[in-house]
């Protein structure tokens, strides 16, 4: 168990910078995960720290012992593959036993720590049995017995829920995260599953086309998104692009079209006169009844309602504003039957971002 | 994407292995055929007088008129039997389907000059249907001539149609078929319009390797041709002829043909290049529902294609159990033959089968690394070992005969007269068959595999050991097997490279069909369709997974 210091690390394939001097520092004991859409260089980032994708630039540390220039057979981490990579010519037991006899443990204590393993995966049992009478899920258990019986520095995960079913995978997530807490290792995990990333990790790193968006805990990502790209890809949100008119403190109100809504800039840099683009997320956005007042110090937009997605606890809806944008919606109660609604926006939940680039 | 990306020294030093062999037992050998064919007779100057020549001559003009064509209609009859034959067993309830699986990949590995001679048995001048024929008062003309190699080489060679055809009707992805109907397309239409598109490739792939091996082959034309010239029997009688040797006009009949299947094979490979889209299948393609009218022609025309490839081999079996004296066949059983073939000495059965079993050896010892190398390691140095070793395949076994003698009868290394030039010969030709091979068992095999066992602390190389090898252990020893009985019935370049110690059950066949003394011949037939078919049949579980891809 140690800590992962990632210093400016890069690699190139071609033109692509895949990874473009990333800088990252994972505590010790912590899950942390690297989140982003296919082509972001997150499995790459991943698969630097395991040893499989030389560095063109920087260096990796465990602890204080830098790493990257260790061969990948002698860094000392567990690594859960995507497709299981469960080695279909050796039973389930010998699977789990490899990397011990690669270490030369004595026969007994790798007989007890394979069991031991097993049993932790809730396998217990099942070390005479061959691959192929396993289900993907098992595979998958297998996978991380055999990565974490040779007590790793660190565990690498690489998309492993990917090739489970819906359901599987929700059970998976947790059975990952009650191994990880139990044994207290440290976790570098790789998806581009926001739900996965949120449910399951200390801290996640939001990755796009190379580096990294933002590092924070999953509240943080979600409701305090550092850039328009990480408040659309965590979640669902409306972006509507305005100009600052008014800020007092943190209290600003930004132009967008006709319409001034106010929000909270949490310290974020908009000063007067400046372009921004505002987050709104469908839980900052509230129907206001026809007849009834809107909360003190709400904005409100009005427009007519477009169509509605009925998902069985909640309700999506969408509503077009005067401007032509279409806002996303919920609620848990369906919206009844008038054209003309009128929303109202909590101002602690819309966030200031500043303009794309 | 996922290759194995590490900057270490093995695909090099594989590299440096596979060109030193090749370059000295392959390309120094080519090069001495070329410079043959351009310096005058004396050695002393560059001349073209070799080509002009050749060229102005009726009779060489004529044998490369007759190879081409021969050639070029072989790979059309294969095609017509070849595509037909995949769709019934792809995509038909087909009768008796995995024995007509096992049986279709059958004549690829049987001699195919033994199916010629057979043909000769049975419709030479003297040959039993002949004969019956004649006395019933039918007139048959005799099977001799482009015809008869013709029929020889769609008999023995429409399975390299076969195979990757089926294999691409059967990665179809259905849903493309679907859509077209679901857009209104009738079945005939969409077979036309859609299916039949996306397995051209295959197809052309397949009859483009019917076309270089109608080229390169010595032994069918060896046995029909007659007096009629063809390319690579012109060239071993330049060679070795005994009234007048001449290495020149050898050197350049020989480079003619380099030129042809180099041609195709540039053809071929821009046609592969090109083969992108059949991929995205998911699960089996199923049967097409067809009335059981429709479902029992299709049956007898399979079987028929497969009765009539085979019936000639079986013919020579029995055959070599019936009596001869001289060369008129008596309707009597008898091992006399087998005891004529094996009075003087069971050496070349005996050579054969030390020849085969060393130069598969050799071939697999090379290959094998060499197509690990092609499919793990992505770099402009894998292109270029990928290039060098499949390069065997596009020169003729005679052709690498005559370079292995040029080469290696005086100078620095002397080979001629010994075996090792013969292991040599075999294991060059085969070369890129083994590293094919190779290659289609890598690509199945997971690279996250090697990944996950390095990443629990096994080095690379003991990683290759433990993982890899015990997984690929199966597909090579099929492969093993393959290379082994397509050397046992090679006789291009044995006939040029064999001395009278090293014969081989080969030469005793060919020096029969010379003299003339069919006992000798069909009993040879038989055991070296013994030799091929009993190994094949052990082995057939491991080839069945693999043989799609070898082939």
């Amino acid at each position: 168990m140690t800590s992962i210091t990632i210093d400016k690390a890069a690699r190139t394939f071609g033109s692509v910078r895949a990874v473009d001097g990333i800088s990252l520092d994972v505590r010790d004991g912590e899950f942390f995960t690297l989140l982003g859409p296919s082509g972001c260089g997150k499995t790459t980032l991943l698969r630097m720290v395991a040893g499989f994708c030389p560095l063109d630039e920087g260096r990796i540390l465990f602890g204080d012992a830098r790493i990257d220039t260790l061969p990948a057979h002698k860094r000392n981490t567990g690594m859960v593959f995507q497709n299981y990579a469960v080695f279909p010519n050796m039973k389930v037991g010998d699977n789990v036993a490899y990397g011990l006899r690669a270490r030369n443990v004595s026969k007994a204590d790798t007989e007890r720590r394979v069991e031991a393993a097993l049993k932790l995966v809730q396998l217990g049992g099942y070390g005479t049995r061959w691959p192929y009478q396993l289900s993907g899920g098992q595979l998958q258990r297998v996978a991380i017995a055999r990565a974490i019986v040779i007590e790793p520095h660190v565990l690498l995960l690489d998309e492993p829920l990917s090739n489970l079913d819906a359901k599987l995978r929700v059970e998976m997530r947790s059975e990952i995260r009650r191994i990880q807490k139990m044994l207290g290792i440290t976790v570098l995990y790789v998806t581009h599953d926001q739900e996965e990333a949120l449910s399951m990790s200390d801290r996640i790193a939001v990755m796009r086309s190379g580096h990294v968006e933002q590092c924070a805990e999953p509240k943080v990502i979600y409701e305090q998104p550092a850039t328009a790209f990480v408040a659309n890809f965590v979640g669902t949100t409306n972006l509507l692009k305005g100009t600052v008119v008014t800020r007092t403190g943190n209290d600003v109100e930004v132009k967008v079209g006709t319409t001034g809504i106010k929000a909270d800039a949490h310290g974020a840099a908009a000063a007067v006169g400046q372009g921004v683009v505002l987050s709104l997320r469908p839980e900052a956005l509230r129907l206001v009844a026809s007849g009834e007042a809107p909360p003190p110090g709400w904005s409100t937009l009005v427009g007519t309602l477009g169509e509605t997605e009925y998902l069985g606890a909640l309700t999506r809806f969408q509503v077009k504003v005067a401007d032509g944008t279409v806002l996303q919606l919920m609620s848990l109660v369906p919206p009844q039957g008038d054209a003309q609604v009128t929303i109202a926006c909590d101002p602690s939940r819309v966030v200031v971002l500043p303009e794309d680039a | 994407m996922r290759t194995f990306v590490s900057r270490n020294a093995f695909p090099l030093g594989i590299a440096v292995v596979a060109t030193a062999f090749l370059g000295l037992f392959f390309l120094y050998p080519v090069l001495k055929v070329f410079v043959s064919s351009v310096i005058t007779p004396d050695g002393a100057h560059f001349t073209l007088q070799n080509y002009k020549d050749v060229l102005g001559s009726g009779f060489f003009l004529q044998g490369l008129t007759n190879s081409l064509s021969i050639a070029a209609m072989a790979s059309f009859f294969s095609m017509l039997v070849g595509v037909p034959f995949a769709f019934c067993v792809a995509r038909l309830p087909i009768a008796g389907k995995p024995v007509l699986l096992a049986l279709t990949a059958l004549p690829l590995v049987l001699p195919s000059f033994v199916s010629a001679y057979a043909l000769v048995l049975m419709f030479g001048r003297a040959g039993i249907v002949t004969g019956f024929l004649r006395d019933i008062g039918i007139p048959f003309d005799s099977i001799y001539g482009v015809k008869g190699i013709v029929i020889a080489y769609t008999l023995t060679l429409y399975p390299y149609v076969v195979l990757p055809t089926v294999a691409a009707f059967k990665s179809l992805d259905v849903s493309v078929e679907e859509a077209a109907q679901n857009l209104g397309a009738s079945r005939g239409r969409m077979l036309r319009t859609v299916t039949l598109p996306l397995v051209l490739p295959s197809i052309l792939a397949g009859g483009l390797l019917v076309f270089i091996e109608g080229l390169e082959n010595f032994g069918v034309p060896f046995v029909l041709a007659e007096d009629r010239p063809i390319l690579a029997i012109e060239a071993y009688k330049m060679f070795v002829g005994e009234t007048a040797t001449n290495p020149s006009s050898a050197g350049v009949l020989g480079m003619l043909l380099i030129i042809c299947t180099v041609a195709a094979l540039l053809v071929q490979r821009g046609m592969l290049a090109q083969r992108r889209y059949a991929t995205g299948a998911r699960g089996a393609t199923p049967l097409i529902d067809v009335t059981p009218g429709v479902r029992r022609l299709a049956s007898i025309f399979c079987w028929f294609v497969i009765a009539a490839a085979l019936v000639p081999f079986a013919a020579v079996v029995l055959i070599s159990f019936l009596k001869f004296s001289g060369p008129v066949l008596q309707y009597q059983f008898s091992f006399s033959n087998f005891v004529q073939l094996f009075e003087r000495s069971y050496r070349p059965l005996g050579n054969t089968l030390l020849l085969s079993t060393l130069a598969a050896c050799v071939a697999t010892l090379i290959g094998v690394p060499i197509g690990y190398v092609l499919v793990r390691y992505r770099s402009r140095l894998s292109a270029i070992l990928d290039i060098v070793a499949t390069s065997p395949f596009a020169v003729a076994g005679t052709v690498l005969g005559i370079g292995l003698v040029m080469a290696f009868s005086s100078g620095f290394l002397i080979l001629t007269g010994t075996a090792l030039i013969l292991i040599i010969a075999y294991s060059v030709r085969k070369l890129p068959f083994a590293v094919r091979s190779a290659s289609a068992i890598v690509h199945q095999i997971d690279p996250s595999l090697e990944e996950a066992s390095i990443s629990l602390g096994v080095p690379p190389l003991q990683t290759f050991v433990r993982i890899m090898v015990p997984l690929m252990v199966g597909g090579i020893v099929g492969a093993f097997v393959l290379t082994f009985v397509t050397i046992a019935s090679e006789l291009s370049s044995t006939v040029v490279l064999y001395s009278g110690q090293w014969s081989t059950m080969t030469v005793l066949m060919f020096q029969a069909l010379e003299g003339n003394s069919p006992g000798v011949g069909t009993s040879a037939a038989t055991i070296l369709i013994l030799c091929t078919v009993l190994p094949v049949a052990l082995v057939y579980r491991l080839l069945r997974r693999y043989e799609m891809s070898m082939l």
